[in-house]
C-alpha cells in the first residue's frame, strides 16, 4: 500500500493536479509518526503507512498558513476522511480543490484504539482515492456501551467523575488545536470582552471549557478520537462527545461525516422535533 | 456578613416577544407568584447560548429557566426551531455531568399566558428549593489549585 | 559528602520518617495512566521509578493557578486579601530527575531578575528537592547536549542513585539535603562505598557551542517554516516544560467580590503576543516556533548565561505531531555545521 500511496501522491505532483501532499512520515521513534508536509514529487519517498498513523491531518486544511494557490491533497483514513464531509458542508474547504486520499485501515495504535473496534469506514469512504484492498466494515452496535456504562450510575456518582476529570485539565487546549472541526479564528476562550469562558485551569473554568466545547461539536464531532489521544491528563474527552453523538442520531437520526448533502443537524430543524422536554 | 437563609436563585432566560410580554401580562393581573425568579430578557430563545446557563451558575444560580414562543409562532419565524434541538441536546449534556433535570428548565410561555407563567415560576421554584443549592457547582469555584 | 544507603524495600519507611518529621512528601504518583507529582498518600503510591511523569516539578513552585489578590467589597468598604503563601508547607519532592532539579536554578535566576517573586522564593525556601539519578534513560533524553548529565546534581539537595542490589545510594548536597538525612535515622545506614551503582548514559545529540552562533545569525531562514508546519499551537510543550515560565494574569470577578489569578500561559497560544489594536507580531506557526528555541537557546543565554532547556524530552514525548525539540536543535547544529 505505500508504494501505492507514494506513486500517487508522486504523480498528483508531478502533474501539477496539487501543490502540496499531506501525509505521513517517519516520527521520533518507531512507535510514532510525524504529519509531513510535501511539495516536491521526489519528497514522496518519506510517506509512510503504518499502525501509528494516529493523526487526524484534515486539521491542517483550515490553517491559513497552508491554503496553496491549487489543490491539495490529505492522506486520510476512514475516520479523518469524514472530517473532510463536514468541513465542506460548513464551507471551510472547497471540497474541490482537497483530494482526499483514503487509506484501508484495520486500526491504529498498539493495543488498537478503542474507537477501532466499532469501525464502519475502515475502507474510507467520500474520497478521491482510495489506496489499500476492501476491508468489511465492523459493526457499530456496541460503539456507546461506555457512554452507557457511565449513564447507569447515579447522578452524583457522574458529577464526582467529571468534577474529576475535568479538575486534571491544564487548559492546553491541545484536543481544541488537534481536532479538525475546531477551525475558528476566535475561540470563545479568547473572547475577552467579556470573558465568558475563564482562561485559568481551574475546576469551575475547566467545566465551563469542556462543556461548551462538547456542545459546540454536537452533530459535528466525527469520533476520530483525536481530542482524547493528544490529551496530556488522559481525560476521556470522547465519553461526552459520543454522549451528544448518540442523543443526536436518537432525536435527530443524524451520523456526522457520512453523507455530504443532508443538513446539519444543529443548523436545521424539523417542524416535528420533539417537546418533550418544555413544559 | 450574616449567614442569610438560603432561597433559590432562579435565572430565566425569556425571549421578548412571548414569555417576557407573559410575565407582564402576569403582572398587569396582579398574580402573585414566588420572587426568586430573575428574569433575563433576550430577542428570542434561538440567541440564547447554552454558554449563558453555564455562567448563571458559575455566578451562583441555583436553577435556570429558559422559556420562549411556542414552536410555530416565533417572532422570527425559526429562532424557537433552533433553540428546541439546542435544548434537546444541551439537557442531555447537563444530566450526563450529573446536574439533575430540575436544575434547568424549558418552557413554551405566550404573551397571553400571564397564569401559565405564574404558575411556572412556582413550580420551577419549588423544585429547585426542594433539590437545595447547587452547592455542588459552587464548590468548583475555587481559585487554589493544589498541584 | 558522606554517602548513605537505603536498602531495597525501605522506601516507604524512610516516607514515613519525612512525613513524622513535618514534611509533607510528594513524588511521582499515577493519575489516571499518567505520573504526576502529588502529595504521598499512600503506602506504594510513590514511584521512584518513572522516568519520565507527564508533568514537571515547577507546578510545587509555580502552580498552574496562582490566585494573587482576592477582594471584597461589602457596598462601602473594600477588604483586599494578599495570595502569597505566608508559610508555605514544608515540602520535600522526592523522584525527580537531575533534569527536573536543574531547572530550578535557572528560574531562581528568572525570578530574582527585575523582582524577586516571592510567590516562588517562599515555596522554594520550604521546599527540598531530592532527585534520582537515571539508570534507564530514553532515546528522548538530551540532558547531556544541553550541560546536564543522568546524575547531574544542580538544584538538588540530596542525590539518590540505584545500586543493583535494588536499594539507593543517598548523598546529601546542601543544609537541608543533611537534615533529610537526619530525618531518615534508623532507616538510612552509612553506604560502604563499595556499592554498585546505576547510572545510565545519555549520547550527546549535538554540539551545543554550534547553536547559539547560528541562532544569532538566522533569525530569518527558511528552516523556521520547514519544521513549524506541523505543529498545532497548542500549549503542551510550554505547560510540561521545566523551564518555561511565562504566565497570564486575568481578574475574576463580579459585583461584590473577585480574584486576581496568576496562571500559566504559552509562547506558542496564536494569540500570546496578540496586541489590543489587533495586530500579532507572531502571527503564524513559523514565527511562534522560532520564538520558543530563540527563547531557550539564544535569548536566556545572551541575558542568564545558561540555556534555557534541561534535555528532559518531554516536550518530545507529549507532543501531538511529534515535534521534537533535540531534532531541531540538531538540525540547527547541522546546518551551522554544513554553512561552514
Amino acid at each position: 500500500m505505500i508504494d501505492e500511496l507514494r506513486q500517487k501522491a508522486r504523480e498528483l505532483l508531478e502533474t501539477g493536479e496539487v501543490d502540496l501532499v499531506i501525509g505521513y512520515g517517519e516520527g521520533s521513534d518507531p512507535t510514532r509518526t510525524m504529519p509531513v508536509f510535501i511539495r516536491r514529487p521526489e519528497d514522496c519517498e518519506k510517506l509512510v503507512w503504518n499502525k501509528y498513523c494516529y493523526n487526524n491531518l484534515t486539521s491542517y486544511l483550515t490553517w491559513p498558513e497552508l491554503k496553496t494557490r491549487g489543490k491539495r491533497a490529505v492522506v486520510c483514513k476512514g475516520c479523518d476522511a469524514k472530517a473532510v464531509v463536514v468541513l465542506s458542508k460548513e464551507r471551510q474547504i472547497d471540497r474541490k480543490n482537497v483530494i482526499v486520499i483514503g487509506m484501508a485501515c484495520e486500526g491504529v495504535g498498539e493495543p488498537l484504539l478503542s474507537k477501532c473496534e466499532f469501525c464502519d469506514v475502515r475502507t474510507p469512504k467520500n474520497c478521491d482515492i482510495v489506496i489499500g484492498p476492501e476491508i468489511t466494515p465492523l459493526s457499530k452496535e456496541k460503539q456507546f456501551e461506555d457512554v452507557e456504562q457511565l449513564e447507569a450510575r447515579d447522578p452524583a456518582d457522574r458529577w464526582e467523575f467529571w468534577r474529576e476529570q475535568f479538575s486534571r485539565c491544564i487548559k492546553c487546549y491541545a484536543c481544541r488545536q488537534a481536532c479538525p472541526l475546531c477551525y475558528c479564528t476566535q475561540c470563545i476562550v479568547e473572547r475577552n470582552q467579556p470573558q465568558w469562558v475563564p482562561t485559568s485551569a481551574h475546576p469551575r473554568g475547566n467545566l465551563a471549557w469542556n462543556v461548551m466545547r462538547a456542545m459546540h461539536l454536537a452533530g459535528r464531532c466525527i469520533g476520530c478520537g483525536e481530542c482524547e489521544r493528544v490529551c496530556p491528563s488522559n481525560i476521556p474527552l470522547m465519553l461526552a462527545n459520543k454522549k451528544l453523538a448518540q442523543v443526536v442520531k436518537e432525536q435527530f437520526g443524524y451520523e456526522s461525516g457520512y453523507d455530504i448533502d443532508e443538513p446539519l443537524p444543529m443548523a436545521s430543524f424539523m417542524p416535528d422535533d420533539s417537546d418533550e422536554l418544555f413544559k | 456578613m450574616a449567614e442569610k437563609e438560603w432561597t433559590p436563585k432562579i435565572v430565566a432566560f425569556v425571549c421578548n416577544w412571548c414569555t417576557y410580554a407573559g410575565a407582564d401580562l402576569a403582572g398587569t393581573s396582579r398574580l402573585k407568584y414566588d420572587v426568586n425568579i430573575r428574569p433575563i430578557k433576550l430577542p428570542c430563545t434561538g440567541r440564547i447560548d447554552p454558554l449563558f446557563i453555564v455562567k448563571a451558575f458559575e455566578q451562583g444560580a441555583d436553577g435556570v429557566l429558559v422559556s420562549g414562543c411556542h414552536p410555530g409562532d416565533c417572532h422570527y419565524t425559526s429562532g424557537n426551531y433552533h433553540a428546541r434541538r439546542r435544548w434537546i441536546v444541551f439537557s442531555e449534556l447537563l444530566r450526563f455531568l450529573g446536574i439533575h433535570e430540575d436544575r434547568v428548565q424549558f418552557a413554551w410561555v405566550s404573551a397571553a399566558e400571564g397564569a401559565k407563567w405564574a404558575d411556572l415560576v412556582n413550580e420551577v421554584v419549588a423544585k429547585v428549593r426542594e433539590l437545595g443549592p447547587f452547592t455542588a457547582y459552587r464548590e468548583l469555584d475555587s481559585a487554589e489549585v493544589v498541584s | 559528602m558522606a554517602e548513605f544507603k537505603l536498602n531495597e524495600g525501605r522506601l516507604q519507611e524512610l516516607i514515613t520518617k519525612l512525613r513524622d518529621a513535618g514534611y509533607r512528601v510528594v513524588a511521582p504518583v499515577e493519575e489516571e495512566g499518567a505520573f504526576v507529582f502529588k502529595e504521598v498518600t499512600e503506602p506504594g503510591q510513590a514511584r521512584l521509578d518513572v522516568l519520565r511523569t507527564a508533568r514537571s516539578i515547577k507546578e510545587w513552585f509555580f502552580p498552574r493557578v496562582e490566585p494573587t489578590l482576592r477582594y471584597e467589597f461589602d457596598g462601602s468598604a473594600v477588604r483586599c486579601e494578599s495570595g502569597l503563601p505566608e508559610s508555605p508547607q514544608k515540602t520535600v519532592i522526592i523522584g525527580c530527575r537531575p533534569c527536573d532539579a536543574a531547572s530550578l536554578p535557572m528560574l531562581d535566576t528568572l525570578f530574582d531578575w527585575d523582582y524577586r517573586d516571592e510567590y516562588w522564593f517562599r515555596r522554594r525556601e520550604a521546599t527540598t528537592v531530592i532527585s534520582v539519578a537515571c539508570d534507564v534513560p530514553d532515546s528522548y533524553c538530551f540532558c547531556t547536549s544541553v550541560g546536564g548529565s543522568p546524575e547531574g546534581t544542580a538544584g538538588a539537595d540530596l542525590l539518590m542513585r540505584r545500586t543493583a542490589d535494588g536499594g539507593y545510594l543517598l548523598e546529601p548536597l546542601t543544609e537541608k539535603g543533611r537534615a533529610i538525612i537526619e530525618a531518615g535515622e534508623g532507616v538510612l545506614e552509612l553506604a560502604s562505598g563499595t556499592e554498585e551503582v546505576l547510572v545510565g548514559e545519555v549520547p550527546q545529540r549535538f554540539a551545543l557551542d554550534k547553536v547559539k552562533p547560528w541562532l544569532d545569525q538566522n533569525f530569518e531562514h527558511d528552516y523556521w517554516k520547514e519544521i513549524s508546519y506541523k505543529c498545532l499551537s497548542c500549549g503542551i510543550c510550554a505547560f510540561v516544560c521545566p523551564t518555561c515560565h511565562c504566565f497570564d494574569i486575568q481578574d475574576e470577578a463580579d459585583l461584590e467580590r473577585g480574584v486576581r489569578i496568576k496562571s500559566w500561559d504559552s509562547c506558542c497560544f496564536p494569540i500570546f503576543t496578540r496586541h489590543g489594536s489587533g495586530h500579532n507580531p507572531r502571527p503564524t506557526r513559523d514565527t511562534r516556533y522560532r520564538q520558543r528555541v530563540m527563547h531557550k537557546f539564544r535569548y536566556y543565554v545572551d541575558k542568564f548565561g545558561v540555556t534555557a532547556c534541561v534535555g528532559c524530552g518531554r516536550c518530545s514525548s507529549s507532543c501531538p505531531i511529534d515535534m521534537n525539540i533535540c531534532s531541531v536543535v540538531a538540525g540547527v547544529a547541522e546546518l551551522a555545521e554544513s554553512s561552514k
